[in-house]
């Protein structure tokens, strides 16, 4: 394992800022978000998660799919269709484990057959260097669904914030090639900072004071369709969709043309939510129009289907944000707890 | 060609007939020639059609798989993209991705008795597949149609109806919920027919194809009449995106309607929460 010392690390930063398009996590008015290091005055934040999942990366809030070029009004001629597929090389530091362990959900579903082309070249393109969490938030609970505090897989370079330095674990080919590269910033682990980040580990290990009996939900869930407390949710949930927004898992789409010009439009992609109630509205009926319902679906796709499809894949990593930003203040895990708890 | 998956390929309208009121039926052929020899499609499938600058939306294909060349889709003005393609002319362009979907089963029900009962513009997934059994005649045994619409103005593919009723063993039944003056057939409910016909249900299969209450109230019938479950096949309709199994929309429990249907048998439907 090879150490970088914090001093070090923006100006690491700054060096593959020459080749790529960098992205680290930015602390502003308490809350932290992803962004171009070089457009702001905020201090990089080794603490705490980001409010949007990194997903948007890879599968963005709104992007152009294809642009359409057409004949005008009478004239003769085809339609140019030309795509958008974004290869810009990026690297993306301070991703979280639940963040990484969400790619592996949007892995599956994007890159298998059909392989998506948008989402599978911004992928190839990325180069990850994960944070682990020493410490874990009020709402976490990736402990419960093995997705964190820390991860030790699904990254080019994982970090472990050691106080001064971080201990840097390699985790690819391309890890280690950008280490070699970059030598200058780097030197080898002792023993003693390597027993650290286990120690860091343990100590974050036991940190949590959210948790879900994954396990049980999912054993409770197939016979759960009457429970009273889909209903109850209703009551109180404000429709608005953020805990698939915030969601490092949901990709839920939509696809939609924007006139441009009289002769050219667009064809975008934007992220949809299962809990909006257009979401299954076809011309004439409405397919799913209970809020209940919805909410249902939420829960079993992420914990029955997705894992029913994805060898045993589960839809939720345990980043907690969807109880950090509801809106209404609902206590998901509180929730999913007593739908394992029913008798 | 473009291999993205989301990429359409560009068809021109080469035919635009009035099928019934606010109907309209689309013959369709790619402006690629090779793409024009190469495209097939099963019976059930649809297409993403794209109305260029308005969106896409999921339309059976209507034509036969042994229609080469070109592709019929039977389309109701009823949403934004069927709007707008329902304003295009004749050499006007579109775009479309697939075929998508399973398709109907065909070769597993050779040997049988058919029962089809569509409603309204539910005969159009129907199509292809009556038109290709009628093509094989001998691989099944009696064919029986039995089709419904609100008013005699919404009936579709009228010809058709009159070459298959003039098939050998095969009864065609037609029927409106509400008649005009000049209607002298059934009066009611499609499910109004099914007394009206002698089924042997332990050698038919039944492909039920309409608007949800339709088919709710069919298979019902269907099961109370002694239908086996599996030989009860429908086709799902439900809002979607992609078409490709990704984008969510569709999904029926475990199922994805896009990808994994949307032929389903009824017994598969019994087990996806939602579905029926």
């Amino acid at each position: 394992m090879k150490v970088l010392d914090k001093k070090n690390a923006e100006k690491f930063l700054e060096t593959l800022g020459s080749e790529h398009k960098v992205i680290v996590p930015l602390l502003s008015s308490g809350d932290i978000n992803f962004g171009d290091p070089d457009s702001r005055s905020q201090a990089l934040d080794y603490k705490g998660i980001t409010h949007y999942s990194a997903k948007g990366f890879f599968f963005p809030e709104g992007e152009a799919l294809l642009t359409f070029e057409l004949p005008g009004r009478g004239e003769a001629g085809t339609v140019a269709i030309k795509d958008h597929v974004n290869d810009t090389k990026t690297v993306i530091w301070g991703i979280r484990p639940c963040d990484l362990n969400g790619l592996k959900v949007l892995d599956a579903v994007f890159l298998s057959e059909p392989v998506d082309p948008y989402y599978q070249a911004r992928r190839k393109s990325t180069l990850l260097i994960a944070l682990n969490c020493n410490q874990a938030g009020k709402n976490c609970f990736c402990l419960s669904l093995d997705a964190g505090p820390c991860a030790h897989e699904g990254f080019d370079l994982g970090l472990t914030d050691l106080g001064d330095e971080f201990l840097v674990e390699i985790g690819s080919e391309a890890g280690k090639k950008l280490i070699e590269k970059h030598s200058e910033f780097f030197r080898d682990a002792t023993e003693a900072e390597e027993a650290k980040a286990r120690e860091l580990e343990e100590k974050s290990r036991d940190s949590f004071s959210s948790s879900l009996d994954a396990a049980k939900l999912r054993a409770k869930l197939p016979t759960a369709d009457n429970s009273p407390v889909w209903e109850e949710q209703v009551t109180k949930c404000k429709v608005c969709g953020t805990c698939c927004f915030v969601c490092p898992t949901c990709h839920c789409f939509n696809i939609e043309d924007l006139k441009k010009s009289k002769k050219v439009a667009q064809r975008m992609r934007y992220w949809d939510s299962c809990q909006l109630s257009g979401f299954t509205q076809m011309a004439g009926h409405n397919s799913r129009p209970n809020q209940a319902d919805r909410w249902r679906q939420k829960v079993l796709h992420k914990f029955l289907y997705l894992p029913h499809k994805y060898e045993g894949l589960i839809g939720c990593v345990g980043c907690g944000r969807c109880v950090d930003h509801c809106q209404a203040g609902i206590k998901i895990v509180e929730v999913l707890g007593r739908v394992a708890d029913e008798s | 060609m473009n291999h993205n998956i989301y990429f359409p390929q560009i068809a021109i309208i080469k035919r635009v007939k009035d099928e019934a009121e606010g109907i309209k039926r689309f013959s369709l052929e790619f402006e690629d020639a090779k793409l024009r020899e190469s495209f097939s499609h099963r019976a059930g499938q649809f297409i993403e059609l794209t109305v260029f600058g308005v969106g896409e939306a999921p339309i059976s294909i209507t034509s036969s798989p042994a229609d080469k060349g070109f592709i019929e889709i039977c389309v109701v003005n009823v949403g934004e993209v069927t709007a707008a393609l329902h304003l295009k002319k004749e050499g006007e362009l579109v775009g479309l991705r697939g075929p998508y979907g399973n398709g109907f089963p065909f070769d597993n029900v050779k040997g049988r008795d058919i029962l089809f009962v569509g409603g309204g513009i539910g005969l159009a997934p129907l199509r292809p597949l009556i038109k290709q059994m009628f093509a094989d005649r001998d691989s099944f045994r009696k064919m029986t149609i039995l089709y419904g619409a609100r008013t005699p103005g919404l009936l579709c593919f009228r010809d058709d109806l009159a070459a298959w009723a003039a098939q050998k063993d095969s009864i065609v039944l037609v029927t409106v919920d509400t008649p005009d003056e000049g209607w002298q057939g059934n009066v009611g409910v499609v499910t109004s027919l099914l007394p009206k016909v002698e089924i042997e249900t332990q050698r038919t299969t039944a492909f039920v194809c309409g608007p949800p209450i339709m088919i709710h109230f069919v298979i019902h019938d269907l099961v109370a009449r002694g239908f086996a479950e599996d030989a009860i096949i429908t086709s799902m309709e439900r809002r979607m995106e992609c078409g490709l199994g990704k984008c969510g929309h569709c999904s029926i429990g475990t199922a994805e309607v896009c990808a994994d249907g949307p032929v389903f048998s009824y017994g598969q439907l019994k087990e996806l929460k939602e579905s029926v």
